[in-house]
């Protein structure tokens, strides 16, 4: 009906406004320096590459860039791999104190990071790991390993126990089981659960600030907080850096929408 | 999209309140327990290095004067908590800390709840629809904070290009600052709650707003007796989740304002920050992290039992 | 049963730690080059020319087989100085010589991360620079660094518009504030600010904040480390400060400006006068500058109680670390950097100020830039910031507090009270300010 039409036309064209934000810093990354400040006019006269130029040439976003990639990614695996074996364990494994160690779970992920920052920066220290990457993916393990285990816990129990049973039948073994009936059947949970994992890392601020100290190991959100200005802020810069900092979430909205949905969904509505 | 609410959390429950195995074959059992070990430990061994540990240890920090840097190290006591009791930059910080998240909440839930119902009527474009809105969720918070930076700028922002062209200085302004802040955390965070409260709209059959149409009531009433105590529990613990990171919000905060102009966006995280990572002060830093970490568990416990109560009463 | 969980497991777990474990051993540093490499950590240095590069290769060219590696570090102070603490602490740094501003070497010296120059340099080579670029970098009778390039508070004026209404430079505060009203009134200007200066909670604001306590006789502590040893005179200097804004004789933004935000609307011609560093003067001195020629630079002025001229001096100064491998070529490569023919060679290039005073009166320098001998007296009457290990962490504990004041939502005396509780509760952790600690031996 034409009218329903219009609705969710309309309501797109607020979620588009909702956006806005957005699509203004990507419209400020074209817009030549000299129509940045003060800021006389909407639509830029012509748009340059200048700022991504910079970004690229003479910025630290590059290694950045690399260092965020590298960083996420082995966070992910880390916490995808020990966590679908613990998830598995808790879910269908007789284990003692299983409610306990759940609860534990969900509870470390309310620990406030400020409190936490502390001593990790000091035992990152103790341990020589300052200003690397194995001491970010340590660091994101802390958040990503309780969520992956909380996710995958569910979506596993939702698999019934029958084609485990009849598995066994067929003479596998827990771990047969495991590999060639179960993890197929949860793939997709496994891919909301990584697509979480590595958006938290990829965003992760606090401990990335505070346990690097040069572009060794400084992730996307350090570089883009510490963007540096000789004289003044370099604010076309800055925003072509954001939407380059802004690329792997994009992705994910767009074209894994499903999957961090339904993580999303599974992670919050446990009541 | 499939439809969530009941099912999704029915396995999560199931777990928690796992009634006890019954006994298989023994043999079977034992290599059961023994693969759960082996499955399990690794997990448990990192979590337990990452997150109970350095809870302890931060407690521990906490009544120690410790500054690295000049090895500086010993016993303090309640020192610290005795000095934050006085000391006003710590309530100012605290003030900040609950007006922030009572505010951000607040609007949140009232805004996410909107922007579901609206959404729910949404027959085509639903993914796009989602693609924008989840958009202000998922970027890094660093990116939110500078994009929001150049907003607010007096001179080449767009919020007071669109006003006129009227130079106010949003962030700089002491009794602009914690507005603007929160206006920032809560475009970033209510694509979460409208989420969630979506998908159990969904869940609500159609076939209850027919009938009550039938009996009369529509719009507002059937908001009120149908839409809002099925989607309330949901709403509950969207908030729950939102108050938290709200008492523990850290990145746009420093990022943006740096807990300037003086003091006016200082919560407790940054000021814990501040004393540990500017002044170096690691046991004094502690202190106030170690008050954040009750704060945030009193509350927690006070949201799971109003929950939980409303469970019982569902 | 046995072998297979176990293997499946290891498998599962040990992969992904692998890997996070050579990533690890990614985010490492380079080694050194093998002919003796030494690394030169330092802030890009602004102006027309760089002159380190040239320095350096004159440096390799006397010392064949030396290489000097130049390494930039960020621009914001803050940061330069949580990447030293991140490197130096516990850990072995990858650099050998290092630019440090001047309030934090008693700090690094105290922690043991610079080496003790004594022995190295000559009374006579210390005489060579003005005594109050050299007063930071002693601590308990040693020398720790070597002043690379100096700084001093000073205040800029349209000497255009003060002769147009038939003014001298100010020497008190007071009579600022009627030359601002007069001229402002004559002018008829909506867009010409009275005073500018650096009121943000950050270092700069700081350095304001404490040269008004010493324009009116105040001091921040004693020598025992006591907060506000003269508290009325404090207070009057912080209700000065907020004055000048509810007055007007400053616009309300001071309070969230730093050197830059308010060089320029200076330089625009669109304020009578500005308080800054000397760096500002060869930029109002460019050709396309609209100040060009008009602007004069004179000593601060002061408050009732104090004496006029009493700027903060800044800079940056050279230390070597306390684990380089090379210590004897670092030493030397600092001692070069800060001779009379390399800051020769740095003020001819780049906007910055030597810290010896016999460059001030080279008629070669002074004929490229005629204000060098006005400087001179100016680096002379300047003082540094409270020389003291726990100078940083003094600053910016009291950055918010004196931020408070100036906008207003604090008053003075509750600033100051509050300032001083956050003061001596700092103080209680750390050793008295007043026993000056010993620097420990490199460990």
């Amino acid at each position: 009906m034409r009218a329903g039409r219009l609705r969710d036309g309309l309501v797109l064209l607020a979620l588009g406004l909702y956006a806005a934000p957005f699509f203004w810093q990507a419209l400020t990354s074209v817009r030549p320096d000299a129509e940045l400040l003060p800021l006389t006019r909407l639509l830029p006269s012509h748009l340059t590459w200048a700022h991504y130029d910079v970004v690229f040439r003479q910025s630290l976003m590059p290694r950045a860039l690399v260092n965020s990639l590298g960083i996420a990614l082995l966070s992910t695996l880390l916490a995808v791999g020990l966590g679908a074996l613990a998830a598995y364990a808790l879910a269908r494994l007789p284990v003692r104190g299983r409610g306990v160690i759940l609860l534990a779970m969900i509870a470390a992920t309310a620990f406030p990071q400020i409190a936490t920052v502390s001593p990790l920066y000091l035992l990152m220290r103790a341990l020589g790991l300052r200003d690397t990457w194995l001491a970010l993916i340590l660091a994101n393990a802390s958040f990503t390993l309780p969520l992956v285990i909380w996710l995958l816990a569910g979506f596993i129990r939702e698999i019934p126990r029958a084609l485990e049973e009849a598995a066994a039948v067929d003479g596998a073994d827990r771990l047969a089981s495991l590999r060639w009936v179960v993890l197929p059947l949860v793939a997709p949970g496994l891919a909301s659960a990584a697509l979480l994992a590595f958006l938290f890392s990829w965003n992760e601020f606090l401990f990335a600030y505070s346990f690097t100290a040069s572009e060794a190991s400084r992730t996307v959100p350090v570089a883009l907080a510490l963007f540096p200005g000789v004289f003044e802020v370099p604010w076309g810069d800055i925003a072509a850096a954001s939407l380059l900092a802004s690329l792997p979430p994009i992705l994910i909205v767009v074209a894994f929408q499903r999957y961090l949905v339904r993580g999303l969904l599974a992670g919050a509505l446990r009541e | 999209m499939s439809p969530a609410g009941g099912e999704e959390a029915k396995p999560q429950r199931e777990l928690i309140h796992a009634p006890a195995l019954r006994k298989s074959s023994s043999g079977r059992d034992t290599a059961d327990r023994r693969l759960a070990w082996i499955l399990l430990s690794p997990a448990i061994a990192i979590l337990a290095t990452l997150t109970v540990y350095p809870a302890l240890w931060v407690l521990w920090l906490a009544l120690q004067y410790r500054i690295p840097v000049f090895g500086i190290s010993r016993w303090a006591g309640l020192d610290h908590f005795a000095f934050l009791a006085v000391d006003t930059r710590f309530w100012n910080a605290a003030w900040v800390t609950g007006l922030f998240t009572v505010a951000s909440v607040a609007l949140e839930g009232a805004l996410g709840l909107a922007v579901a119902v609206a959404l729910r009527g949404q027959r085509g474009g639903r993914r796009t629809a989602l693609a924008l809105l989840l958009l202000a969720w998922a970027l890094p918070s660093v990116v939110t904070a500078k994009m929001f930076e150049w907003l607010y700028h007096p001179a080449g922002g767009l919020v007071n290009f669109l006003l006129g062209g009227r130079a106010i200085n949003w962030l700089g302004d002491p009794d602009l600052a914690l507005p603007s802040l929160i206006l920032a955390d809560v475009w970033r965070a209510t694509p979460f709650v409208a989420l969630l409260c979506y998908a159990r709209l969904l869940t609500i059959a159609p076939e209850l707003y027919e009938a009550a149409r039938v009996d009369g009531a529509a719009g507002l009433q059937a908001f009120a007796r149908i839409t809002w105590p099925l989607v309330r529990p949901i709403l509950l613990v969207t908030l729950l989740f939102r108050t938290l990171d709200a008492l523990r919000a850290f990145d746009i905060m420093f990022v943006l304002t740096g807990g300037g102009p003086a003091g006016s966006t200082e919560s407790l995280t940054v000021y814990a920050y501040r004393a540990l990572f500017q002044t170096l002060q690691v046991g004094f830093g502690s202190a106030i992290g170690v008050v954040v970490f009750a704060v945030v568990m009193v509350v927690a416990a006070a949201y799971l039992r109003l929950i939980g109560r409303q469970e019982g009463t569902a | 049963m046995a072998p297979r969980p176990a293997r499946a497991a290891a498998f599962g777990v040990v992969l992904p730690l692998l890997l996070a474990l050579l990533a690890g051993g990614c985010g490492e540093r380079p080694g050194a080059g093998a002919p003796v490499t030494l690394v030169f950590k330092h802030a890009k240095i602004l102006g027309p020319a760089d002159p380190v590069p040239g320095l350096l290769r004159r440096f390799e060219a006397d010392h064949p087989g030396v290489r000097v590696q130049s390494e930039a570090l960020t621009w914001s102070s803050d940061e330069q100085h949580q990447f030293y603490v991140i490197n130096l602490e516990g850990g072995s740094p990858p650099f050998d010589v290092m630019m440090l501003d001047v309030i934090w070497v008693p700090e690094f010296a105290r922690a043991g991360w610079i080496r003790d120059l004594t022995p190295s340099v000559a009374p006579a080579e210390r005489d060579a620079h003005f005594p109050t670029a050299i007063a930071p970098a002693v601590q308990e009778g040693r020398l720790w660094a070597l002043p690379w390039f100096m700084n001093v508070g000073l205040l800029y004026y349209r000497a255009d518009l003060l002769a147009k209404y038939g003014f001298r430079a100010p020497e008190t505060y007071d009579e600022l504030i009627e030359q601002v009203r007069r001229i402002r009134a004559g002018e008829r200007d909506p867009r010409l600010d009275g005073y500018l200066w650096q009121g943000k909670q950050y270092e700069g604001g700081m350095v304001n904040v404490l040269e008004a306590l010493w324009a009116n006789g105040a001091r921040l502590l004693d020598e025992a480390g006591r907060p506000f040893p003269e508290p009325e005179r404090a207070r009057e200097s912080l209700a000065f400060l907020r004055g000048l804004i509810e007055s007007g004789v400053s616009p309300a933004w001071v309070t969230a400006a730093d050197e830059e935000l308010t060089r320029r609307p200076f330089g625009d011609g669109r304020a009578i006068f500005l308080r800054s560093w000397p760096y500002a003067l060869d930029l109002f001195e460019l050709p396309d500058s609209r100040v060009r020629g008009k602007v004069g630079v004179a000593p601060l002025p002061r408050l009732r109680h104090g004496p006029v001229g009493a700027a903060s001096t800044g800079g940056a100064h050279l230390a070597v670390s306390a684990r380089t491998r090379h210590p004897a070529l670092a030493v030397e490569l600092a001692r070069f950097l800060t001779s009379e023919s390399a800051q020769r060679a740095m003020t001819e290039g780049a906007a910055l100020r030597p810290s010896r005073p016999a460059l001030y009166r080279d008629p070669a320098l002074v004929a490229r830039d005629p204000s060098l001998p006005a400087l001179h007296g100016l680096m002379l009457r300047g003082h540094p910031r409270p020389i003291t290990p726990y100078y940083l962490m003094l600053s910016t504990t009291l950055q918010p507090e004196f931020s408070a004041a100036l906008v207003g939502r604090k008053s003075p005396d509750r600033a100051m009270r509050d300032a001083t509780a956050q003061i001596e509760h700092l103080l209680r952790s750390v050793e008295p300010v007043a026993k000056t600690p010993v620097a420990r031996t490199p460990r």
